[in-house]
């Protein structure tokens, strides 16, 4: 028994340390790389690639599910995107409020009879419409099957362009943001199949009219740490996985995708928890079979500004439905650990997506009690313990101070100096005890995925509309 | 040091975990005082900046016509980059008149020498931003350095080379670009070279032609959807030539270019490409049909709308439902086609420009109301049973038409 609690004891440091060492490792990559990407955009012209005749056509996919409250002035503002060519489709997924009512009243919308065919077979359509006052607007009505990629495989059905664009109908993106994404395309159309954007935190920002006017950090402690979060999985994790072209996620909430691509892979997988991050491994399996040579990229500075959860229901329950997201997601493809086919996808990030990610709340909730085991036996080294806990503590903070930094040094989202301070301050105080708050939801996310219930939970959100989120 | 060392090598092995702890320790430090030390700079650099900034625009006028002598902000590197910064922003944006005004500046005070020297002898990042900075000069004493770039071993330097190139905007920045394409080494990404092109052979897209001749393969499909975008009347029967190229891109292109011309020869050519065994290329042809003025190819587009592609059908439908005035007979027309399919399209793009009332209405006043609208009816009703099928069957027989 003593000999287990030692072992696990020991296994336990070398996990954490080694967890935080390969975190330290992409941050020093993400540095390397977005310095390299911020000298390449100060010698970008985005207004020449406004003009070129050669930019390809985008189809903006918008899923929306009783999204009454902000659908038009989302609506509104990918419209008024900075792109020459684009066709918004805005799929009304069944919704059971006004959003298809609250769009006819302000796109003056009319039924056309367009042929459509159903390459990705979906859930029926109930209608398509479009605008009579804006002719890059499509509505596609369909029936509800229950989940949002059933609602994008419709949209993607309906689109017309070579890329396609998903992005959230409660999200809002900067009016460049199409612009500077697609420059992860034309580096090199040929072999980047996808780009995903990054997506910050709009909680504490001035809106008005579905346009985001100013950047502030939010009042509330859960919100920043949510933030500090978002600007550590973006701005290092994806940023770092990205330069070896492992990406193993473009966000839902804002991604391009070759659009005959993710048709060839059956679109996004219904009834998926996490269907973004499903479609990511499937191309990557996919390409990878074909032995297509290929990328899948990311750039951090066409930003979604999207709304975190406030409270810690909707918080909890967003985070269980990652979790299952994820396992969801890992397990159909576990055929692909370790095969050399699968390359650094099969021996890197998927491993370290198993080991780092899925297993990490479990490993936790061992370590917590293997700990207090050994304590009550006398058989833990107080000094020891102390001090693993104190590296922990500081290699941790040391890590999303990095990501603050590079923030910083790249984007500077936020101006002023007292949002940066309380990043910074929020950062000493991250790992207690919202760190074993997100364990026990990513453990009833586990939880729940054996159980087989795999229901969508409403998260409550305060909107972006009508006027502000402040 | 001693005092603070030697208490931790007596911890033995926890003495690693103590080091760890203060190595971590010192960063965070040392991160958090980099942040607040790296904002403070900035804020003063934008503040000198700004007021640098301003100074200069007050003495602009006297600055480009030299009347301020050039020693007073020549060697000054904040003044200097900022002139800089204003006078290519100024050139891109200038009239033509204006334009020798700014080049004589930039040349006058050794901005342009300086920055051929740097794209020649620096190398990385400063080397780039010379070439990014000479192609905006528009200067033709650039041309020569940024050619020498595009032989660079690193990609991102030839990538900043062929933008020079292309921001130069003149005919003989192509010339460069061209002949290192044709050696087939340039590696740099299409849509970089395809902006560059067109910029640069606005003015002379003939140009192109010699190229396109002696090229192969990719860059023979390059050059051509190059030619399609800038191809005017004014290259005249060689679109004939590359209308009948075996390579279908440069087919699509001279559709393309067909589209801006409106010669003798511009609808019989249109009429052989929608013929065309590759889909792209009729539906190139029949977009540019959609862009000339001729009633003649109202024949070629009904024929158009019953082709085997969606795509093309649906373009086909576009073109037909701009030709408002007569509408109503090519909706006879296409009624006479028995094509469900066509009918269907082109209902569709009169409900979606919106003409469909107006095409009812005209219907009903007309000297054979019942037959035309009935017609009408039958057929879009049998057309709807037969497209309003769900599933897959539906989608399949549509997608095989």
């Amino acid at each position: 028994m003593l000999r287990f609690l030692e072992l696990s004891n020991d296994t336990l440091f070398v996990y954490y340390l080694l967890s935080n060492l390969i975190y330290f490792g992409l941050l020093i990559t993400a540095i390397f790389k977005n310095v390299i990407h911020r000298r390449r955009l100060a010698s970008l012209r985005l207004e020449l690639f406004k003009a070129s005749p050669f930019t390809p056509p985008i189809t903006l996919i918008v899923p929306a599910h009783n999204e009454e409250r902000s659908i038009v002035d989302s609506v509104k503002a990918l419209l008024s995107l900075d792109y020459p060519s684009l066709e918004v489709i805005v799929v009304n997924d069944g919704s059971r409020d006004s959003t298809l009512e609250k769009l006819q009243q302000a796109y003056h919308l009319q039924t056309v009879r367009l042929l459509y065919i159903a390459d990705i077979a979906t859930a029926p359509l109930r209608g398509i419409y479009h605008s009579l006052v804006e002719p890059r607007l499509l509505i596609l009505d369909k029936e509800s099957a229950g989940c949002k990629a059933d609602a994008i495989n419709a949209g993607l059905n309906a689109a017309t362009s070579p890329y396609v664009c998903v992005v959230d109908a409660d999200s809002i993106l900067e009016r460049e943001s199409l612009l500077r994404i697609m420059q992860g395309v034309f580096s090199d159309p040929s072999q980047v199949v996808a780009v995903g954007g990054i997506v910050r935190v709009l909680n504490g920002s001035r809106v008005v009219q579905g346009e985001l006017q100013e950047v502030r950090l939010p009042k509330s402690a859960m919100e920043v740490m949510q933030v500090i979060e978002y600007l550590r999985a973006f701005l290092v994790g994806r940023e770092a996985w990205a330069g070896f072209n492992m990406l193993p996620i473009i966000s839902g909430a804002f991604g391009v995708f070759q659009r005959d691509l993710v048709k060839q892979v059956g679109g996004f997988r219904t009834h998926a928890v996490g269907e973004d991050l499903d479609l990511v491994i499937r191309l990557h399996r996919h390409l990878q079979d074909q032995k297509r040579p290929y990328h899948i990229n990311f750039i951090a500075d066409p930003t979604c500004w999207t709304e975190v959860p406030t409270d810690l229901t909707s918080l909890a329950r967003q985070r269980a439905r990652w979790h299952k997201g994820l396992i969801d997601a890992l397990w159909p493809n576990r055929d692909m650990l370790f095969r050399a086919r699968y390359g650094r996808v099969g021996w890197a990030v998927l491993p370290y997506m198993w080991i780092f990610e899925f297993f990490a709340p479990v490993i936790e909730v061992v370590g917590y009690f293997t700990i207090g085991a050994a304590f009550v036996l006398g058989v833990l080294s107080r000094s020891f313990f102390l001090q693993f806990l104190l590296f922990g503590y500081a290699f941790a903070t040391l890590i999303s101070i990095g990501s603050v930094l590079l923030e910083e040094m790249t984007y500077r989202r936020y101006n002023r100096w007292r949002d940066v301070a309380r990043l910074l301050i929020y950062c000493l105080f991250e790992h207690f005890p919202y760190r074993q708050l997100t364990m026990v939801w990513r453990l009833q996310g586990i939880w729940q995925y054996l159980r087989g219930d795999l229901q969508w939970r409403e998260l409550k959100r305060v909107g972006i509309s009508p006027s502000s989120a402040d | 040091m001693e005092f603070v060392f030697s208490p931790i090598e007596k911890l033995g092995p926890a003495g690693l975990v103590v080091k760890a702890i203060l190595g971590s320790l010192l960063g965070i430090f040392l991160l958090i005082g980099f942040i607040i030390l790296r904002r403070w700079y900035r804020a003063r650099y934008f503040r000198r900046r700004n007021e640098r900034t301003l100074a200069v625009r007050t003495q602009w006028d006297d600055i480009v016509s030299g009347k301020i002598p050039l020693l007073d902000w020549r060697l000054d590197p904040l003044d200097c980059e900022i002139v800089e910064s204003i006078l290519l922003d100024s050139v891109e944006t200038a009239a033509p008149e204006q334009l020798p005004g700014l080049l004589d500046c930039l040349r006058t005070s050794g901005l342009v020498d300086l920055r051929i020297c740097e794209a020649r002898m620096e190398r990385g990042w400063k080397q780039r931003t010379a070439l990014l900075a000479l192609g905006r000069t528009r200067a033709a004493e650039a041309i020569p350095a940024l050619a020498e770039a595009l032989e660079a071993s690193s990609r991102e330097t030839r990538i900043a080379a062929v933008r020079g190139l292309g921001r130069t905007a003149r005919t003989e920045g192509a010339i460069p670009i061209l002949d290192a394409m044709m050696t087939g080494r340039l590696g740099v990404p299409d849509h970089t070279l395809k902006n560059a092109l067109v910029n640069c052979c606005r003015g002379y897209p003939g140009i192109l032609l010699n190229y396109l001749e002696q090229s192969r393969g990719p860059v023979r499909e390059l050059l051509a959807r190059v030619l399609g975008e800038l191809a005017s009347a004014d290259l005249g029967e060689e679109l004939l030539v590359l209308s009948a190229d075996p390579l279908p891109e440069v087919r699509a292109s001279a559709a393309r270019a067909l589209g801006s011309t409106n010669t003798s020869y511009t609808l019989p050519a249109l009429h052989t490409l929608t013929n065309d065994p590759e889909w792209f290329v009729r539906l190139r042809a029949v977009v540019a049909l959609g862009q000339i003025e001729n009633l003649g190819k109202i024949r070629i587009l009904l024929r158009s709308l019953c082709d085997t592609n969606r795509y093309v059908r649906q373009r086909a439908a576009w073109a037909l439902a701009q030709m408002e005035p007569h509408l109503e007979q090519i909706l006879e027309d296409v009624v006479a086609t028995n094509d469900n399919y066509a009918l269907q399209t082109f209902i569709s793009e009169l409900e979606r420009s919106g003409a469909i009332e107006k095409v009812a209405s005209a219907l009903e006043v007309g000297s054979n109301p019942q037959s035309a609208e009935a017609a009408l009816l039958d057929v879009v009703e049998a057309a709807r049973r037969r497209v309003g099928m769900t599933g897959k069957a539906a989608a399949a027989a549509a997608g095989t038409r």
